[in-house]
């Protein structure tokens, strides 16, 4: 098992968090990817990552104004700019002393705590306990393109569960998900039409 | 599929859907989870809850989404088809809607304490043993819902094994046998009804055939068109129909209407000739739309009871000349003595009345099967006949107008319920020979129970309180509507095939719960095969497919050994062969 930094934390709520990191460990992270954060032994809060927010700084500012800036500025601006990237996780879930639930974190992760990326295993792992519980923290972040988020978690959810022997999943969570939101029309045709691209490129 | 993982399949009782609404009053509402086309109006349906079990009617099947958009649009064609298949599974539903009729009290679970407990009550007289009951409760809701299986069906309807239950048909998406109980069925009037061609004469052969051979009740046919007694042909399918004589030769005497009278070309056991003395004013006022009769009959006819008496007056009547007259000493024309207007004058009765009843009585007059005095006593070898256990079909032969009919059946069965009516006070007086329950079949029942004549007809006597007096009837018809609302309310089992006048249907369900709800089953029946049966006689309404009049019914019926009179079923043989 390979265990992806994708940064530390700037700032925590019981319900997300958001990470800063260099642009140097921005190959990690997508849009849907669920990440976790160790806090102590026997204590781990996992997340989805919904947003990842490039910060403008005022040196940033001059040079886009600039003609012919020069590469090995961009590249000197890129690289050791003082604004770290901030990468927004929506808290869904922790595991403590071994027991994975889906309710948020009774406590959120602590600053400069690292954050990283979830294995495939983990996530199958989180995404097979209880009976899609986590969908609710998705479903209720109204600010959040929820059908976009939705659509790139399972997409990656099913790549795990097809690779571990499960590609039943994604029905099973398309079903819950219809469930949740069958007297949502509009949000469900918009997630379902998500859905229906996820499977396409699947 | 070995036999044994059939034979458990057979046991388990797959759930069609659950509750999630209703009431008694509105019906109750089933979300189905099967595909709709599994369940069809009319099916029996058994809900379960606890120790109780309810047993109910597919009255309708409604499309439903949870938002209509869902329905509206068709996302099959915007969806991969598993995505298409998980929304519609979720938003899309059918439901069913069932009119509860009855409930059983279950018992807790066979095996556990709390069962043997039950039991044991039960078995002591603490307890009634259960039997279905009106339904008074309404399951809770996610109850679930299956389709009857056989032995609910013969829970409720009886089982077939039982002497006096005759299977009429079957259930009609799973083929299990629905009985009635011939013993309650002839302790009220019964009805057949249906529009023409859809069976009733088949259905009332099946009907009969089986009270002929559970033998408690006499029968008496007024078999207008000689289609019972003797084999006939079917006027549809030309094929040969087997008539009931032919089965039951020992127990059914057929008896032809007049002198010589023969049906299909065979010598009838009787001929019946009516006794000008039997025939009563009331059984001509009876007849006033057929012949057309005035306002002024019933005095005539009062004039010649007094002078003749009861017996007499219709002989007297009959030979008087009509505009005979004679010429007097002066020369004038005079009615002449033996005239009808000779007699008018003398009485005080308007004499064109008179003249004009004795014209249109003329048609009565020239019945060759109204004579003055019979051979035989026909009416009382009939009696006797239906007294001694046997069964009666009085074929009309030739005389199939609408006169003769209501004339002779009339007549007859007043004779039969004075019989009955007297045995009755005989028994209630001396408690020893009671009477023989009797049967009697009418076709075209409205030619005798419409509104107009059913309360001068006997016929209405019959169905409103002869129950009293071990007579019902029996009545076949096409047109409900047309029979006299008091008596179809007395109806007790009423067995109704293909209706599509609104004004029949109503007729037929009149009286009856839920018949909003049966309306529309009783218009989407198929028009052959099909009945629904209904009323006090059957413990719930339930749509069949009618038994066939055919070879198997016979032998069936009067197979040697009881047993073939059971249709075995699939689990009842594998059973016999080792599983």
């Amino acid at each position: 098992m390979t265990i992806i930094s994708i940064g530390r934390l700037l700032r925590a709520g019981n319900a997300g968090f958001v990470v800063g990191c260099r642009v140097t460990q921005l190959d990690a992270p997508i849009f849907g990817a669920m990440v976790q954060a160790d806090l102590e032994q026997d204590y781990r809060i996992y997340g989805l990552v919904y947003d990842i927010h490039i910060d403008d700084d005022g040196l940033v500012r001059q040079l886009v104004i600039a003609e012919d800036v020069d590469e090995n500025v961009i590249a000197d601006n890129r690289f050791n700019r003082n604004v770290p990237l901030e990468i927004s996780i929506l808290a869904i879930g922790y595991c403590q002393n071994g027991r994975l639930s889906h309710l948020l974190p009774p406590r959120p992760p602590l600053s400069l705590d690292s954050i990283y990326l979830c294995d495939q295993e983990e996530l199958c792992k989180f995404t097979n306990a209880g009976h899609f519980g986590y969908f609710r923290h998705i479903l209720r972040a109204e600010n959040l393109p929820i059908e976009e988020l939705l659509a790139a978690h399972l997409q990656q959810a099913q790549l795990a569960h097809v690779r571990y022997g499960d590609p039943t999943w994604i029905e099973r969570a398309s079903q819950e998900l219809i469930t949740l939101l069958r007297d949502n029309y509009p949000l469900l045709m918009n997630l379902l039409g998500s859905l229906r691209d996820v499977m396409i490129t699947a | 599929m070995n036999e044994v993982d059939k034979l458990k399949n057979m046991n388990e009782k797959p759930e069609i859907g659950y509750l999630v609404g209703g009431g008694l009053r509105e019906n109750l509402k089933v979300r189905l989870v099967v595909p709709s086309h599994q369940v069809q109006e009319g099916s029996f349906i058994v809900i379960e809850s606890g120790d109780w079990q309810f047993y109910g009617l597919v009255t309708d099947l409604q499309l439903g989404a949870t938002d209509p958009r869902f329905a509206d649009e068709q996302s099959e064609a915007r969806l991969p088809i598993n995505l298409a298949a998980l929304l519609h599974g979720q938003t899309l539903y059918t439901n069913l809607e069932v009119l509860p009729a009855l409930m059983l009290e279950r018992g807790p679970e066979v095996g556990s304490p709390e069962y043997a407990q039950w039991r044991e009550s039960i078995d002591l007289g603490l307890k009634p043993e259960p039997s279905p009951i009106p339904v008074k409760t309404i399951p809770p809701h996610h109850a679930l819902a299956r389709l009857a299986e056989p032995g609910d069906v013969a829970e409720i309807f009886g089982k077939v094994e039982k002497v006096g239950n005759f299977i009429i048909g079957y259930t009609r998406e799973q083929d299990h046998p629905v009985c009635i109980n011939l013993e309650k069925f002839v302790q009220r009037s019964a009805g057949i009804f249906g529009a023409t061609g859809t069976g009733k004469s088949f259905l009332a052969r099946i009907l009969l055939a089986g009270l002929i051979k559970f033998n408690r009740a006499s029968v008496l046919v007024f078999d207008m068109h000689n289609e019972y007694a003797y084999d006939d042909t079917a006027s549809d399918t030309g094929l040969r129909v087997i008539g009931l004589q032919s089965k039951f030769p020992q127990s059914i005497r057929v008896v032809g209407l007049g002198k010589g009278a023969k049906i299909r070309d065979k010598m009838p056991d009787f001929n019946l000739e009516i006794s000008m003395s039997d025939i009563q004013p009331e059984d001509v006022e009876l007849l006033s739309r057929e012949l057309n009769l005035k306002e002024t009959t019933p005095t005539t006819l009062e004039a010649l009871v007094t002078l003749y008496g009861r017996e007499k007056w219709f002989s007297a009547f009959k030979q008087m000349r009509n505009g005979a007259m004679v010429v007097g000493d002066d020369g004038k024309k005079y009615p002449a003595p033996d005239s009808v207007a000779a007699w008018a004058n003398n009485v005080g009765v308007n004499v064109m009345a008179a003249e004009a009843l004795h014209s249109k009585m003329g048609r009565l007059f020239g019945r060759a099967y109204v004579v003055e005095q019979p051979a035989v006593d026909t009416v009382s070898e009939i009696v006797k006949a239906l007294d001694g256990g046997q069964h009666v079909v009085l074929s009309f032969g030739e005389h199939q107008k609408d006169l003769d009919y209501l004339l002779v059946s009339n007549l007859l069965t007043r004779r039969i319920r004075e019989v009955w009516e007297r045995r009755t006070n005989e028994f209630r007086t001396s408690r020893e020979k009671e009477p023989r329950p009797l049967v009697i079949v009418v076709e075209e029942a409205h030619k005798l129970l419409n509104q107009e004549i059913a309360n001068q007809t006997t016929f209405s006597t019959i169905a409103r309180e002869m129950r009293k007096y071990y007579v019902t009837l029996l009545i076949i018809d096409q047109r409900p509507s047309q029979i006299y609302d008091e008596v179809m309310s007395q109806l007790g089992t009423r067995v109704s095939g293909w209706l599509g006048d609104e004004d029949d249907i109503g007729a037929v369900l009149s009286g009856l719960a839920g018949r909003d709800a049966l309306r529309g089953m009783l218009a989407r029946l198929q028009p052959k095969e099909e009945v629904l049966l209904l009323g006090w006689g059957v413990p719930m309404p339930l749509p069949i497919r009618s038994r066939r009049y055919e070879d198997q019914f016979w032998q069936e019926l009067l197979g040697k050994s009881g047993e073939k009179l059971i249709r075995k079923s699939e689990a009842d043989l594998l059973k016999e062969i080792g599983y």
